[in-house]
């Protein structure tokens, strides 16, 4: 166990930010996910954790805020010296007398932004050079909040890529902060699916996959003819132009995709969608609270 | 493993410093102008005899614009904007306490005012002329100016970590830059020219003594310092209780 949050509740002000009531347990190596919408709770359960805010509860852990490192959301640095200064500086180090940290400027392709002052980097340049001073921490967890908020989608992917390809086959616990289900589907093996401060679920991919969405899941476009084809398996919610059908084991599967080849209908199969999850996790959680969300 | 301060961080806290001008020339150029261009005109119509202790006097006062400037202005301007843009505390999660990211800035700062210093009597020994002072009216000028310089510049520090924006802090500090500038008497009116509700707010500026009294002693003799170390005790103990105040507000939750 590397760390175990139990009971916290942060507050700002009288408005309760967080409550987590069910112990949440980070084991080493895992990849956590942590998804929910704006004013979820993602990036306070982070700043609790690295001790940025006050918190009730307990967090039970042997690291402290310094051996955990984080790659927040908006990250600054000074503007009047060179990136290479600024990197050398806090990292202690000399760039050509250390071999990780020139393994980890090579990979990410940093070489020609050594020179450059951190305002004249672009949004992707500036989120590697963050990623590149965290991995050099080399810490025992590590916080990665909206690593690619702003950057257009191809940057974006890019910089996803490169991360997976890094921690690829290493041990490193990280937990991974987005509102994208892809970077997730890549990145995580975990989730904790976080709403208006509230935990919705916390475990495996699959297994919350299977608890909220049954075996496999079909979707489809929503219209009057699917609808018909459909009415007797159990729906999912999803967006509003789409229709998820879940089927709960293999018989249920085939059956309904004979029945959408016959008709000719155009679908996509799916036994891990965090999309999916996501939604209709929202959705038991506030049905059994027995009240709509807010 | 916490980061404490090392040589790496303060060269790195020079060239910071060094990326932003305004220390240079307020603390710098502005007061070795002032010294060239005061005498030739205020002294310009006095009797012969006392032009060189106008030139004296106007040397002492400038010589307080120095960490004025670098300590308290520059130092305010620098960090507030690190602060605006929350470049502390990513230094703090890169796992450097905040004592010693300060300690670095701190060095960084008092090598720049010797510089200063240094540029500034070399420039008055051999341009303006001022008189050659008593070795201990000269070490105690320098040590006050260093101690007037560490107290501004924890002033500085904890109006920046409790305002946080550059605009709040560095129109504060401009503000009181040159109501104590004025005050002092370093701008021409000798404090005693003051209302006297002024005078007694200037009494609490060790560089009011400076500025009207040291020229008095500037080549030997007496001089009663007791007023002078009180106003050092009283500015030492606003920037002490100012600083804790800041750190307090702005602690980690969790060590």
């Amino acid at each position: 166990m590397l760390l175990t949050i139990k009971q916290m509740q942060v507050k700002y002000g009288n408005q309760t930010a967080l409550r987590i009531h069910e112990p949440i347990t980070f084991e080493k190596g895992e990849r956590i996910g942590v998804i929910g919408s704006n004013g979820a709770g993602k990036t306070t359960l982070v700043n609790a954790l690295l001790g940025l805010v006050p918190y009730e509860g307990r967090v039970v852990t042997q690291l402290k805020p310094e051996q955990m490192a984080v790659h927040m959301q908006h990250n600054e640095y000074v503007t009047t010296v060179p990136v290479k200064c600024i990197m050398e500086t806090i990292l202690n180090t000399k760039i050509k007398e250390d071999k990780r940290l020139q393994e980890l400027i090579s990979f990410f392709d940093f070489e020609d932004c050594l020179r450059k002052r951190f305002n004249a980097l672009s949004g992707g340049q500036k989120q590697k050079f963050t990623i590149i001073m965290v991995m050099m921490q080399k810490a025992e967890l590590t916080f990665y909040d909206e690593v690619t908020s702003g950057l257009d989608f191809e940057t974006r992917q890019k910089l996803v890529e490169k991360l997976v390809e890094w921690y690829r086959d290493k041990d490193d616990t990280l937990v991974i902060i987005s509102h994208y289900y892809e970077e997730l589907e890549q990145m995580a093996d975990k989730l904790l699916i976080l709403d208006q401060g509230r935990v919705i679920a916390y475990g495996k991919k699959e297994e919350l996959f299977e608890t909220y969405c049954g075996k496999s899941v079909f979707v489809m476009e929503n219209t009057p003819e699917n609808q018909k084809l459909s009415q007797e398996i159990k729906m999912l919610k999803l967006t509003n132009h789409q229709l998820a059908l879940s089927c709960k084991d293999d018989r249920e599967e085939e059956e309904l995709a004979a029945v959408l080849i016959k008709n000719n209908v155009d679908f996509k199969r799916s036994h891990s969608d965090i999309e999916l999850i996501f939604v209709n996790a929202r959705e038991q959680f506030y049905k059994k609270q027995g009240g709509v969300e807010a | 493993m916490k980061k404490k301060c090392t040589l790496k961080m303060v060269l790195y806290e020079l060239r910071n410093l060094n990326g932003n001008l305004m220390p240079h020339f307020f603390g710098i150029i502005f007061p070795n102008l002032m010294c060239v261009l005061l005498p030739r005109t205020v002294a310009s119509g006095l009797p012969t005899e006392i032009r060189q202790e106008v030139t004296n006097s106007i040397v002492l006062s400038m010589a307080i614009v120095i960490p004025l400037s670098i300590m308290f202005l520059g130092y305010g301007a620098v960090y507030s904007q690190e602060v605006e843009r929350g470049i502390p505390l990513r230094m703090r999660l890169f796992g450097y306490e905040e004592k010693s990211a300060i300690m670095a800035k701190v060095f960084a700062h008092l090598i720049l005012l010797t510089i200063a210093f240094v540029i500034f009597a070399v420039f008055q020994m051999t341009v303006t002329k001022v008189s050659v002072p008593a070795f201990s009216s000269f070490l105690c000028l320098v040590v006050s100016l260093y101690l007037i310089g560490v107290i501004l510049l924890v002033i500085s520090h904890a109006l920046a970590n409790l305002f946080k924006r550059f605009s709040v802090v560095f129109g504060l500090e401009m503000g009181l830059y040159f109501f104590i500038i004025i005050l002092c008497g370093m701008m021409g009116v000798k404090t005693s020219a003051l209302p006297n509700v002024l005078q007694k707010i200037a009494a609490v500026f060790p560089m009011t003594y400076i500025a009207n009294e040291f020229v008095d002693f500037w080549q030997g003799g007496a001089y009663q310092f007791m007023p002078f170390i009180q106003s050092f005790l009283f500015m030492g103990a606003i920037a002490g209780i100012l600083l804790i105040f800041s750190l307090y507000k702005d602690k980690r939750a969790v060590k």
